[in-house]
Parts: structure tokens; sequence; C-alpha cells
């Protein structure tokens, strides 16, 4: 399970040291904002890459989670960390982003002769096939139920860290998870290829 | 390769510096022009839309807090804006001359005098610093440390330049350390050597890679003749730590080093010959030094910068050749892009 306690860093002193970098990026300090966004963006992203399932589109929303970040950061009391906390945020952005128009269907693709020598290439190919078909019918489906399904089935968080992430109560995350790989079951009914990498996921389940 | 039949999550992509480089400006952009009117509305899609009437705001009136303030009086962080004109700021005993359309913060860290080079180009006059905490300038990934001295830092984007008119500097970029001498500079494209300033400035180049937009923050025109666009910042080896402050001539440079040099004597040539360059890479890619790696990528990214019909085939000749190499991730983005694009012609 993903934990945000760092080896060898104290839970206190990682608390003081997001109370105080919120503190100073609130008051406007331009440094401070940009070590808080040099510290948290690989962790907004990934949440966003999660969501979304590619970068396409995905630098306008990061722009926008960050600005909602630094505007809330006045509000910030380290009940959390700073990283769950903009992860919070990262994920009620992409949902409102995505409530409003819902992004096309990642479309990639790769020309099997150019790597089918290299194993390591092939797989490759076939993780992003199996993504890309995946994130088209996440597309298809109500948008809660997909963030839940993006941040518990594919990125292997917790109940109680989606649940925390969107908001929601345990319960709600796990009958969104339910729902949302119940409505991929029936569409990978026609789709091998979806099936197979759903059955992957669920075999990756502790 | 791995044993495991999973599949897995697919990986997840990392963004390019450009990219990044475009976020961050287009979030300060935003906190900017949202600073003076509380309460505005909707978040901008783009940064740019912000960005077109600061800089016109910035032409009329150049934004300077706290220009020509005793160090005492200074509220920290001071942020100096300029806008069509150059303009000039004492930092404590140091005197700071900005560019055109350039923004830095002011603050002090641990005693430390720190400047954060958020775009643009400054010389900063440092006056020694002797028992007093260095004066450091941030731009990027670049961390300068300054004991007393005449320099200039630039910045487009990721990409930082720094010449020195007199006295050292000491650049530390990506954890690797160059000791910069009175008459050098040094670019983040190349950041190991350091060469004799000789007639060009310092200025990072135009950012050429193809992920990357033009960027209307940086004034279009050099001062004087423009830098040859070096390839973007990929993942180069360090091989050097800590370089000695060495000049561009290196007579008798072991293989490795003559490597390095021609790679970088390619990067330059890509904006002016760029069918040389790519010739050269290919070259250099013959060879089975470490070099070939970056240099069989280099042709295939310049490939595709110019449309060449090679590209699909030297991307897949990298990735085959070079599956773990240290552009591997970038190669299959390309080769992604690549043929989604060609998926898109009719």
């Amino acid at each position: 399970m993903p934990t945000d306690m760092v080896v060898g860093f104290p839970a206190s002193a990682a608390r003081e040291h997001d109370l105080e970098l919120a503190r100073r990026a609130a008051t406007g300090d331009r440094v401070a904002q940009h070590e808080l966004f040099l510290e948290q963006r690989a962790n907004v992203h990934r949440a966003l890459f999660r969501i979304l399932g590619a970068n396409r589109e995905i630098e306008d929303l990061l722009q926008d989670a960050f600005i909602e970040i630094f505007k809330a950061l006045g509000s910030f009391r380290g009940e959390s960390t700073l990283s769950r906390w903009c992860q919070t945020i990262a994920v009620r952005a992409a949902y409102l982003a995505i409530s409003r128009r819902r992004p096309p269907a990642v479309e990639l693709s790769l020309v099997e002769e150019t790597v089918a020598s290299d194993i390591d290439l092939r797989r490759h190919v076939q993780v992003r096939e199996a993504a890309r078909r995946l994130y088209a019918a996440l597309d298809r489906i109500e948008v809660k139920q997909r963030i839940a399904f993006a941040l518990a089935a594919i990125d292997g968080k917790s109940l109680a860290e989606v649940a925390e992430l969107t908001g929601s109560s345990v319960f709600a995350v796990k009958t969104r998870v339910w729902r949302a790989r119940r409505e991929l079951m029936r569409r990978a009914s026609k789709d091998a290829v979806l099936a197979a990498y759903l059955e992957d996921l669920d075999g990756g389940r502790p | 390769m791995t044993d495991d039949p999973r599949l897995g999550p697919p990986p997840i992509e990392p963004l390019s510096d450009a990219a990044w480089a475009r976020v961050e400006r287009g979030v300060w952009a935003q906190l900017d022009a949202e600073r003076p009117v509380a309460g505005r509305g909707a978040v901008a899609r783009r940064w740019w839309l912000v960005a077109a009437p600061l800089a016109a705001a910035a032409a009329i009136v150049a934004v300077v807090i706290a220009v020509g303030r005793a160090p005492e009086a200074i509220d920290e962080p001071s942020r100096v804006v300029t806008g069509a004109a150059p303009s000039s700021v004492l930092f404590g005993d140091s005197h700071i001359e900005l560019d055109a359309a350039t923004a830095l913060v002011m603050s002090h860290e641990a005693e430390h005098p720190i400047v954060t080079l958020e775009r643009g180009a400054a010389w900063f006059t440092v006056a020694p610093r002797q028992a007093r905490p260095a004066f450091l300038v941030r731009a990027g990934d670049a961390r300068v440390r300054v004991v007393g001295t005449r320099f200039r830092v630039a910045r487009s984007g990721e990409r930082i330049a720094v010449e020195v008119d007199h006295g050292r500097v000491e650049v530390n970029f990506r954890g690797g350390e160059v000791a910069i001498n009175g008459g050098q500079r040094w670019s983040s494209d190349a950041p190991a050597r350091v060469v004799a300033s000789a007639a060009p400035p310092a200025e990072p180049p135009p950012v050429a890679s193809p992920t990357a937009a033009p960027d209307p923050e940086v004034p279009d025109a050099p001062r004087s003749p423009p830098e040859p666009a070096p390839a973007p910042a990929h993942h180069r080896p360090a091989h050097h730590a800590t370089a000695p402050a060495a000049t561009a001539a290196a007579p008798a440079a072991p293989a490795a080093d003559r490597d390095a040099a021609e790679y970088d004597r390619l990067a330059a040539l890509e904006a002016t010959a760029p069918r040389d360059a790519l010739s050269g890479y290919l070259k250099l890619a013959n060879g089975t030094s470490r070099w070939a790696d970056l240099a069989l990528f280099a042709a295939g990214r310049l490939a595709v910068d110019r449309h060449d019909a090679r590209a699909e085939s030297l991307l897949g000749d990298y990735l085959r050749r070079f599956p773990h190499g240290a552009n591997a991730a970038d190669a299959r983005q390309l080769l992604l892009r690549l043929q989604a694009a060609q998926g898109d012609k009719p």
C-alpha cells in the first residue's frame, strides 16, 4: 500500500515541513510556491495521469490543480500530508474537468513490426494497447465511478485512501469501484484484450 | 525483461521539461493576474490568455517592487518583473540589471541572499562576500553560488546559461558541479563543459524540443549572433561529476571526451545545418561509446523535427539497440506521436 511516510524522515518533521512550506507559500512567497510546485508536481501529475490515462490535455489540468492548490493553501492544517492534500485537490480538478467535457478516447497505437523482435517492447505495446481500451471504456462510465476505479483498481490505492481523496465514504467508493468493474466487464464481453487486462489488473489486487 | 506474466498498470509517462515549464509559467501568470483582483472568476484555460494582457501592461509600466531599496527595507520575498524595458535593482549591496521581459524573486534563506530567476536574464554584480554567506541564484535546476563577481544568468524555459565577467561562480546543475571563472560561460545544454565567453553572450537558445511551444516571454532577437540551438535536455551521461574550469580547446582528449565534444558540436550544428547534424549523429551512433546511444536518439528526434522520412525507422532502431537507453521513454513517446500524426492524415 502506498504510504506518505518517508523512510528516515519522522512524520512529525514531515508535518512541520509541510505546514511551514504551506504557510510561506500561502503568503504569496514565490520561492516557497516554487519549492512546493517542485515537491508536489510528480505527485499531482500521477493522480491526474491515472484518472485521465494519458498526458493529452493534462497540462491544462495540472495548471488548474496547482492554481487551486495555491489558492487553498491557507486552509491546510496538516491533518493529512501535503502530498495527500494536493492529490485531493487534483482529483477534484479532474472530476470537474471530466464532468464539464469528457476527454476523447485515448488514441495510441504502435506498429507491431517495429517492436516485434523485442520482448520488453512487445510487452510495452501490449500495456499501451490494453490501457487505451481500458480508458476508452472508462470514458463512457460515470465520472465518480471512473475516478474511484482509476485510483483503486489501476493505481492500487486502498478504498480508505480513495475515500479520503474523493471526500466519500469507504462504502460509496467500494460501490463505485464495483459498478465500474461491472460496467467494464460488460463492455469487455466484446473485447478480449480489455477482458484480459481487467483480469490482469484484478490479479494484482491483494 | 521480467518474469512476471502480468502486464500491470500502464506506466506513468513523464512530462517533458518544456511541458513542465509551460505549466509553471501558466500557474505564475494566473496567480499574478489574480493577485490584485480578489475573487476573480473561473480559472483561465490557457496561460497565454493572461500572458498577453500582462505583457502589454508590463510594457507600459514595469512593475518593479523594491527597486533601489536598502536591504533592510525589502519586504521579503520581493518580486521584480520587467516589461519592454530593462531595469535594475539593488539587493543588499549587490546590483542586479534585469533584461526586458525578465522576472525574478529576491529572498533570504539561512542568511543567504537568494535570487530565483523565473524567466529572462540578468547581470549580477555581487560585492565580495568575504565571511558572509554566499549569494545564490536559482534558475530552473541550476544553482549558482557566488562569493563576489559580475556574472549573468539567463533562463528560457528549463534551459539555463551562465556567463561570468570577472570573479568566479560555482554552478550546481542536477547533481553535477562546475566552476566558471571570469571570461567563461556555461550552458545547461552541455552541463559538463565550460567554454570561453568569446563574442556570443550566454543566452539559452530557443527551445527546440518537439514537444516545446515557442516561448513568447523570451525576446525573439538575441543581442548578438544567436547561439546555435543545441539538442533538448535529454538524458546525457554525467561524464564529469565536477568538471574543472576548462576552455573550449581540449587537445589530446580521450575517445569518450572526443565523442562528447563531437556530440556537443553536432547539437550546436542543429540550428544552422540540421542535415549535417543528422549525418554526424548517425556516424557517431555507429560507435560503441555511451554517446552512441544519445547520438542515435538525437538523430531520430531531429528527423522527427524535420519531418524526415527516416524518423520512424531511426527511433525503431534506437529502441531495438537501446531498449533501456537513457532516452528510451522519450523515443517511445516520439514514436507514438509520430504514428498518431500519421494516423490523422487522410
